[in-house]
């Protein structure tokens, strides 16, 4: 501490320890936040029309699936003061004719603000969903899954809404 | 001219002056990183605490950093030089 350089070398070096602990109370808080929150309700997942085609060119011998769903949730309680932005995604799991277990996202979307976490989506999926031998008698369930990111700390993924029942894939468009 | 550049940068205290400023700077920190902590907590804004953490680490440069006259209060007693002795 006698000159003015290990001055400022003690100082940073208590100043990074203090923030590291910092760190380490905020990203404990917003663990024993969550450990304490009731689980999300209210929340659901509904498959309006699904339809199955062809691809389109270079994917005409692959089945497509078109899926119209409604999803309808309310994500604010996740926002605590160490939130970031929440993840969500809808995903179909289903198991194809052989035997195959899939789990494909269909639809996802990043909320950033508290304001934004009432969730009302209509419509159609985002992504391509096909399966490389068949839909047939198949059928699956779909569920809107969140996936809280902090600040500082651990990921959290959880279940917002399901459709809890199977839905089943129609048979094919054949001239699609 | 080189030698008045030298003590500015050296910015040097006395002893008793840095036994004060290791006790300010550790209840200052440790203070502030609490109290930044429970602000932050009850708005439930992380911006409320990096920002107080902020103020309060640059309030604390100024006060620790430069060699302010009162940490100079107590200036070293030298011993007289002691001439040869046979």
């Amino acid at each position: 501490m006698h000159t003015l350089f290990s001055r400022i070398n003690n100082t940073s070096a208590l100043l990074s320890s203090c923030v590291m602990g910092l760190l380490a109370a905020i990203a404990i808080s917003s663990i024993l936040i969550q450990f304490f929150e009731s689980p999300i309700e209210g929340g659901s997942v509904l498959v309006k029309k699904v339809k199955i085609t062809h691809g389109r060119g270079r994917q005409y011998k692959y089945e497509h699936a078109h899926v119209d769903f409604e999803v309808d949730a309310d994500l604010s309680s996740l926002f605590n003061w160490n939130t970031k932005q929440l993840f969500l995604y809808v995903d179909a799991e289903y198991t194809n004719a052989r035997g195959v277990k899939n789990a494909v996202v269909i639809w996802d979307r990043i909320v950033r603000r508290k304001a934004d976490a009432k969730i009302h989506y209509a419509g159609k999926q985002k992504y391509h969903f096909k399966d490389t031998n068949t839909f047939r008698d198949a059928q699956a369930i779909y569920t809107l899954r969140y996936n809280v990111m902090p600040h500082v700390g651990a990921l959290v993924y959880g279940v917002a809404a399901s459709t809890n029942a199977s839905v089943p894939f129609p048979p094919m468009v054949n001239n699609a | 001219m080189s030698s008045f550049l030298q003590e500015l940068t050296e910015g040097k205290i006395d002893f008793v002056g840095q036994q004060q400023v290791e006790l300010i700077s550790r209840v200052w920190l440790i203070g502030s990183t609490i109290l930044s902590f429970v602000l932050g907590f009850a708005a439930q804004n992380l911006q409320v605490t990096f920002g107080f953490f902020g103020v309060s680490t640059l309030l604390l440069a100024l006060i620790v950093l430069p060699p302010w006259p009162m940490f100079n209060r107590h200036p070293t007693q030298w011993l007289a030089v002691r001439s040869k002795s046979d």
